[in-house]
């Protein structure tokens, strides 16, 4: 039981810094960019740049992970294929 | 004798193609789905015919089946008449429906493959010019996607333009519902171009911002239109748009964080007085047996093309109606019932059975520009048989619809029609007759049967339940 609301404590905690990170960062861009376009329907440009940022650095990321661990594994697969051998 | 060639009241967004339909030379005849290419677009829609990604997309039933057409096809020619350098045939759709009219389940997979369509065609050099919901229809309960002129070349630096409409027509509506359990179908109605994120932000206070997407996909987005609708209001100039180059890391990051976040949505099944109607219904198992049988009976004598079952439920009857028609209409007013529906349907590969959300006393109407962009239901294919199992004392007391004026609205479908009067001694009736003042006295079988004979020619009659109920199979005067 105490456990469960450390974890959700916590859980709670983590979230409030990722949401203030993310307001942090979207203030970062936000003013300069925001005063270069005029129609609302513009201001999807700014949100798919500051979103678009923030998911490039997980593709990114997922990108190079998926990389190295088809490489680890298909180092092992061959290790194991000479092994057996 | 020439086809009748008539220009689709809901495509004339895009300047670079449009769609038409070939009406039949004679009855019984198929129509032909064809749209007219600019030079451009013809163009691209010869190099987009020999990109992999969209040919399998193609043989997967992701998008709909399309050819083009040579120059020397009668059809063609007609439409090259008004300008067109080009066209292209369809299969078309068995019919047409519009996101009001889906499931929150039917919603998802929809926008997940418009998602899929995205994110393929951005990994091949390719985009989608909008990410509205109206391109994707429905075969059975499979999603398709049928605006095949919507493929455009991508270049590195462009961003994705059909952002905010997807996040208007899919995101959103699916957000309200997953989060706030609010039902997104009146709202998608209304707004037949998307809910945008300066309304939507209205229904997100407080700690409900905090729920998954809705910062980045609704309060972000509305704050930012907002700020810049409140900068350029009254006179104040327009300000230099500068385009912002955006990567392919940042483009497809966005699509698939989209894509993984749809997929987490979801909306519980409540149970509902309908949602498990084929287990809480009020007939014994013999005579339900009866009914069965009769609606088999008279759906198996001739092979039909359309059948409705309106009030579907569960679809019991939509499946065995189904096995000797090619497509099956089923309606219900009880989203969790279709979604439920969908939901087994689609497990099915050779279902030919599309589910549909809409209150019957107050179907699709005509909408859009001048009333026709989008089709009334009841003026997008005429039916061949219609089944309204149990559904009249509905129309009659809850929706206080005379059965005239219902009998009526059938008949002008010119449809044969099963249907199943449930008389006034019926534990349902009886309900729904508890704590009303209004009594409904013209409702009985006898001043029933009298209407319905304006209509309609009595072709066989059953009683069900021991006299409670009596169904009908009736064919349009």
């Amino acid at each position: 039981m105490k456990m469960s609301t450390m974890n959700k404590r916590q859980s709670w905690k983590l979230k409030f810094i990722l949401i203030l990170q993310a307001c942090l960062i979207s203030n970062l861009f936000f003013p300069s960019i925001a005063f270069a376009y005029v129609d609302p329907g513009s201001g999807s440009v700014i949100v798919t740049t500051i979103l678009g940022l923030i998911a490039a650095v997980g593709y990114t990321f997922r990108k190079y992970f998926y990389k190295l661990k088809r490489m680890i594994r298909g180092k092992k697969a061959k290790e194991e294929q000479q092994d057996s051998e | 004798m020439k086809s009748k060639l008539v220009a689709n009241a809901g495509s004339f967004r895009d300047p670079a193609n449009q769609i038409y339909e070939i009406m039949p030379k004679v009855n019984g005849g198929k129509a032909r789905i064809l749209r007219g290419l600019s030079g451009d677009a013809l163009a691209i829609y010869q190099k987009l015919s020999d990109e992999i990604f969209f040919r399998e997309a193609l043989s997967a039933g992701h998008i709909v089946r399309t050819s083009l057409l040579p120059a020397d096809d009668e059809d063609a020619m007609s439409i090259m008449t008004d300008g067109w350098v080009g066209v292209l045939e369809h299969e078309p759709v068995p019919f047409v429906t519009y996101p009001y009219e889906w499931t929150f389940s039917m919603l998802k997979d929809a926008a997940l493959l418009q998602l899929h369509l995205i994110e393929t065609s951005l990994e091949n050099g390719w985009t989608l010019k909008d990410a509205t919901a109206y391109n994707i229809q429905w075969i059975g309960p499979r999603p398709v996607f049928i605006d095949v002129g919507s493929f455009a070349p991508w270049k590195e630096g462009d961003p994705w333009v059909g952002y905010r409409q997807f996040c208007s027509m899919f995101l959103t509506p699916l957000m309200l519902r997953a989060h706030l359990g609010i039902d997104h179908l009146p709202l998608l109605r209304s707004y037949i171009d998307g809910i945008p994120p300066t309304e939507a932000i209205k229904y997100f206070s407080g700690t409900k911002r905090l729920k998954r997407g809705v910062l980045s996909h609704i309060i972000f987005p509305a704050k930012v239109e907002n700020s810049i609708a409140k900068r350029e209001r009254d006179d104040a100039p327009a300000r230099q748009r500068t385009p912002r180059l955006q990567s392919k890391a940042m483009v497809v990051g966005l699509v698939q964080s989209l894509t993984r976040l749809v997929q987490k949505l979801s909306s519980e099944i409540e149970h509902t007085d309908w949602s498990q109607y084929d287990k809480t219904h009020s007939y014994q198992e013999a005579d339900f047996d009866v009914k069965k049988a009769f609606v088999l009976k008279h759906t198996s004598t001739i092979q039909r093309e359309y059948i409705w079952d309106i009030g579907c439920n569960t679809g019991t009857f939509s499946r065995i109606s189904g096995e000797n028609c090619s497509h099956v209409i089923s309606v219900d007013g009880d989203h969790n019932t279709v979604e439920q529906l969908y939901l087994v349907e689609k497990k099915n590969p050779d279902s030919n059975i599309l589910p549909l959300v809409m209150n019957l006393a107050n179907i699709s109407p005509g909408q859009g520009w001048a009333g026709f962009e989008r089709q009334a239901f009841d003026q997008r294919r005429r039916p061949d048989l219609v089944l309204c199992l149990a559904l009249i004392h509905h129309v009659r007391m809850s929706a206080n619809i005379p059965n005239l004026l219902f009998l009526k609205w059938l008949s002008s479908l010119q449809a044969e029609v099963i249907l199943e009067f449930v008389n006034r001694e019926d534990e349902m009736v009886v309900k729904l007759l508890t704590n009303k003042k209004e009594q409904y006295i013209d409702y009985n079988l006898e001043q029933f049967t009298a209407e319905a004979e304006r209509f309609f020619t009595i072709i066989d009659r059953e009683p069900l339940k021991g006299g409670k109920r009596e169904i009908f199979y009736l064919k349009p005067r």
